[in-house]
């Protein structure tokens, strides 16, 4: 057996044992009520609910922005980003929290947010138009 | 549907378009049958290497016509094709015509298919005996990228399947829309333009070398097919080395590239995020360098051929792969720059599948064949260490696709769900919540080993272990390594001041990386860099894992309030933002930061931003401003971008970038709901009185006809009123001024409001002003007076003074005429007081074709009228008349005090530390592979 089918070998068994626990840092997306559950750190998808309130006062406090989610399950929360208010954050439709509950509210550390694809907001404008 | 005749169309660009991506992709598959032929037997089918090569050409001018007329179409600005009606507009500069060009799939894959061209082009004349089978695996990759542009449908009159998205469609055809009804629609429409994140000088160069170095990626495979087509297992090992190097160059710099616009240009607020996108153009580099160390071992020694090639096979397939995940759509959820959908899934999937399914295929085949040397490397030879360092390389890109590709997990959980027609969303995982440090944990141990394997095996010899003398020797020049790399360390460690003795490990490890290296090159090469190119990239490696150590670990965000802070929070919760009002110097960790002002020229509004660091007595001991920027959209209704700016030091950057604006400036339709929630009231303040206005005191300095307004475009015939008010408050202690000021055009008022955001008010005048000038003559009770020049006399409180005489008088409502004699009487109109109110009043008198006129003078101010009536030259007196308006009250303006300021920013400063040992080691490493491919370049007295 050569030396180096040993450490090859050897490595292999290693990488193996990173993949695993690698896989152990995969999350599941999960809702608000899980969320309140476990109360750990998750990622919640959702939608942003339109007809709720978004607030952002720079003048008030400038890393306070907060906004209403209703998530997969249909629930609605709201959640609290410890920052600025994203450019474009009305247009959004889907959109991915990090973070945890805190009382009744979600406070995310971190936020992703899916827009839709310009062609299609710009349909519309041109039936709108003519 | 009747079929419209529409007027100015151009349809032959995308005849001329659709045509050559067919005959592009056509003749591509003929050149990879010619190429293919003429490979099994070389020597009797010279007829199919002609086929062949001719193949080829047609193929690359059919590819380059596309891209012409697709170029040409969005230069031209033809909207009613939908590729550029989607990316380009009529405002947008020559420069930006490239990044809209690659700024959707077709484009990109255009340039991609560019670079194999040129790459095909220079192997058909270098490649000799290789080019036949290299030529047939580059034709077949050229053939799947055109297929992405085929637009064919294959069933009739169905859409179910398609191949390609073809760019040249009509804009009509992509979508249905009442204004196609109109016949002369092109005049109604007009371009979307480009998404002006993308408007960057970097998206116009890191697109081309990114996708240089995915094409490049395709040589080390090409050869890799042709060695085991041919059996010549040895002869292909030397000529691909320096396409790899090569690859492995412009690859890297093209992910330099991405990372410092990344850094630059977007807000993201780092040079790497791994986000999928950057993973996956990271990772086939990797691989490619795992390989380029196993083909240096084969070249030197005979052994690693079969890594060799499985390495530079997958490093294609990751190419691929790489192409799937951003094109697919399967990443919408989980990164930032992916492109957007276009029905490509299966054909990209397939891309996939045939090319690793061939690799298999043949290198299975051939396996057993392929030379192995049968006796074992010696423990102490380079090529030992070097094999196990590819192997830890290609395990880092392991670990980094695993997670990368979760999504595509997910679609495979669909997708067996569908088949057993069972639901299993539950399968579904996502991306790690904090995938920086879930990277960052494994990539980290890596680094460290790749840094130790690095400095240690480049003293060591191929193909032998150290005789025992060398050993000694090499260990004690290794331990002056490590001591010297103990004092770096140290000394990095006192710089940065970073805790956990996990980041010694790293940093000692790149020192000691940096330093052996360079001991080799300066005393074992003496400084050649010719043979010592390698040890160029393994420096670059060290400093840039030192680079990354530091302004990663020690990235801070300095922007936050340090007095409203203090011992309120732990580090990680600290405030990233601060509030920084309009010349109000606010401080913050280090630095006093003063927003000075901001100027719009064009959509961009760009802010200077002074920041100021002083020593403990306050001196001064850095100051320097920055020019973040936002750019509008074209309606000017929103934000678009928001630019950073960086302050650069050897050291450290200072990172500044706008995170918030007023939701008035940001957005339009916000600012006319703030505009019609003002409460005005209506006031009136006579001259050296002051009006309280709710919480405000209000004076009036003077007034003028002149414009001061910066809205203001001057037109003729325009009347102008401007109040120059004083303004007082409670909670305020200096006097603030504001000019609001009125127009009257063409019997329609226009007013220019300011915003006094000090005091949170907004002031306007309004249409009132102009009642006296309107005000019939009958009206008014005139007084005639004699006057001589400086004479005065007492009117209603105030005191009238005959000033002088002007002869060439200006007046909105007198136009001078051939033969005209005017004359204006300057009375200057003055309150008691000693420094009290003052104003110039000039009446006109003129003879126009020996009739008399007068022209009167009005002030808003004390409602006092003037008329310049008669010359008397018998006294060389005057007689002027003066009247008062009845019941005048002051000058008359509006107060709205319910106005949020809005002369503010939210800023968010980031101090990277070292970050330029990053940019450094970066350059350095790709500079060296792109050195080693140069040394190792084809040459013809080397081959014969």
């Amino acid at each position: 057996m050569k030396k180096i089918y040993i450490i090859a070998g050897v490595l292999i068994l290693l990488g193996i044992g990173l993949l695993i626990s690698a896989a152990g840092d995969m999350s599941t997306y999960s809702t608000f009520r899980e969320a309140a559950r476990i109360e750990a750190k998750v990622k919640v998808v959702g939608k942003l609910a339109k007809d709720r309130e978004m607030y952002y006062n720079p003048t008030e406090d400038p890393n306070y922005f907060s906004f209403y989610v209703s998530d997969n399950e249909g629930e609605v929360r709201k959640v609290i980003l410890r920052g600025a208010k994203p450019q474009d954050f009305e247009l959004s439709e889907q959109i991915v929290v990090t973070g945890k509950m805190d009382g009744g509210d979600f406070l995310a550390s971190e936020l992703l947010m899916k827009c839709p694809s310009k062609y299609k907001d710009e349909e519309v404008f041109l039936q709108k138009e003519s | 549907m009747q079929e419209l005749q529409y007027f100015g169309e151009h349809l032959w660009p995308g005849r001329v378009g659709h045509f050559s991506i067919i005959l592009s992709f056509v003749a591509a598959l003929l050149a990879a049958f010619a190429y293919g032929r003429h490979s099994r037997n070389s020597d009797a089918t010279t007829g199919w290497l002609k086929l062949g090569r001719w193949s080829f050409l047609l193929h690359s001018a059919a590819t380059l016509v596309t891209i012409a007329t697709l170029f040409y179409i969005m230069l031209s600005r033809y909207y009613e094709y939908q590729y550029a009606w989607a990316h380009v507009s009529d405002d947008l500069p020559f420069a930006y015509i490239f990044s809209a060009f690659w700024e959707d799939q077709p484009g990109s894959f255009l340039l991609w298919a560019f670079w194999h061209v040129v790459l095909g082009i220079i192997l058909m004349r270098t490649a000799r005996e290789w080019e036949g089978p290299v030529l047939v695996v580059m034709s077949l990759l050229q053939a799947f990228i055109m297929s992405m542009l085929l637009g064919l449908y294959l069933l009739p009159d169905s859409d179910a399947i398609k191949i390609g998205f073809n760019p040249f469609l009509l804009l009509r055809d992509t979508m249905d829309a009442p204004i196609f009804a109109n016949a002369d629609y092109l005049q109604l429409i007009t371009g979307k333009g480009l998404n002006p994140l993308l408007q960057n000088y970097w998206n116009t160069i890191h697109p081309p070398t990114l996708f240089l170095g995915f094409a490049s990626v395709s040589v080390p495979f090409a050869f890799t097919m042709a060695a085991l087509a041919k059996r010549e297992y040895k002869a292909w090992i030397k000529p691909v080395l320096p396409w790899a190097l090569f690859s492995a160059s412009i690859l890297g710099i093209g992910i330099l590239m991405g990372s410092a616009w990344a850094y630059e240009a977007l807000s993201f607020g780092g040079y790497w995020a791994w986000d999928p996108v950057e993973n996956m153009s990271l990772v086939p580099w990797i691989v490619l360098v795992a390989g380029i160390h196993t083909n240096l071992i084969a070249k030197s020694t005979g052994h690693s051929i079969r890594s060799t090639m499985v390495f530079y096979a997958i490093a294609l397939l990751l190419v691929l792969f790489s192409t799937f995940l951003t094109r697919s759509g399967v990443l919408q959820d989980s990164s930032v720059h992916a492109f957007t959908e276009l029905g490509l899934e299966w054909q990209l999937v397939l891309f996939i599948l045939v090319f690793s399914g061939w690799f298999l295929w043949i290198y299975l085949r051939r396996y057993r064949d392929i030379p192995v040397k049968e006796e074992e490397e010696p423990t102490s030879s380079r090529e030992f260490w070097m094999f196990i360092g590819s192997l830890v390389l290609f395990f880092s890109a392991l670990l980094i696709t695993f997670t990368t590709a979760i999504p595509v997990y997910n679609k495979l959980a669909d997708g067996l769900g569908w088949l057993t027609g069972q639901d299993l969303t539950g399968w579904h995982r996502s991306m790690p919540v904090d995938p920086i440090t879930h990277y960052n944990r494994y990539q980290f141990w890596i680094a460290v080993f790749i840094a130790v394997l690095s400095g240690g095996t480049i003293f060591l010899r191929y193909g032998r272990s150290l005789a025992s003398g060398a050993v000694r020797a090499l260990l004690t020049r290794m331990g002056l390594h490590v001591i010297l790399a103990m004092v770096m360390t140290t000394l990095t460690w006192w710089w940065l001041d970073y805790a956990g003795w996990v980041y010694h490990v790293l940093v000692l490890a790149s020192w000691f990386s940096v330093i052996s290296n360079l001991d080799y090159l300066l005393f074992f090469l003496k400084g050649r860099l010719k043979q010592g190119a390698s040890t160029l990239s393994h420096v670059g490696f060290g400093l840039m894992i030192i680079g990354i150590v530091a302004s990663g670990l020690k990235k801070e965000h300095i922007s936050y309030n340090r007095f409203a802070m203090e011992g309120l929070l732990s580090r990680d919760m600290i405030d990233r933002n601060v509030l920084l009002f309009k010349n109000s110097p606010l401080f913050i960790k280090g630095y006093e930061v003063t927003y000075l002002s901001d100027t719009l020229i064009g959509h961009t509004r760009t802010y200077a931003i002074d920041y100021i660091q002083r020593d403990e007595e306050g001196r001064v001991i850095d100051e320097f401003t920055v020019q973040p920027s936002i750019l509008f959209d074209r309606e000017f209704k929103k934000q678009a971008a928001s630019n950073p700016s960086t302050k650069r030091y050897f050291t450290k950057d200072v990172f500044s970038h706008i995170a918030g604006l007023p939701n008035e400036q940001a957005d339009v339709e916000r600012a006319k709901v703030k505009e019609d929630s003002l409460r005005y009231l209506l006031y009136s303040v006579l001259p050296d009185s002051v009006r309280s206005a709710g919480r405000l005191s209000i004076s009036l300095q003077n007034w003028s006809d002149q414009a001061v307004h910066p809205d203001y475009t001057p037109e003729k015939g325009d009347q102008v009123i401007a109040a120059r008010l004083q303004i007082r408050s409670e909670d305020l202690d200096s006097t603030l001024t504001c000019m609001p000021m009125i127009v009257l055009r063409d019997n329609l008022v226009y007013s220019y409001p300011v915003k006094v955001d000090r005091v949170g008010a907004k002031v306007r005048l309004t249409d009132a002003v102009f009642s006296g000038f309107l005000m019939p003559d009958d009206s008014l009770y005139y007084r005639p007076v004699e006057l001589g020049a400086g004479d005065s006399f007492d009117f209603g409180g105030y005191t009238i003074t005959l000033d002088g005489f002007d002869k060439s008088p200006q007046h909105v409502q007198f136009e001078s005429e051939e033969g005209d004699i005017a004359v204006a009487a300057n009375l200057l109109i003055q309150t008691h007081s000693a420094a009290g109110y003052r104003e110039t009043q000039s009446p006109i008198f003129l003879v126009r074709g020996n009739q008399p006129y007068n022209i009167k003078s009005y002030s808003p101010a004390t409602g006092i009228h003037t008329r310049f009536v008669k010359l008397n030259p018998e006294n060389g007196k005057v007689t002027i008349w003066v009247a008062q308006q009845p019941d005048f009250e002051g000058l008359t303006f509006e107060v709205a005090d319910n106005y949020e300021r809005e002369d503010y920013i939210v800023l968010e400063t980031i101090l990277f530390p070292l970050i330029n040992l990053f940019w450094l080691g970066g350059l350095l490493l790709m500079l060296g592979l792109g050195l080693a491919a140069w040394n190792k370049r084809y040459r013809k007295n080397e081959l014969s």
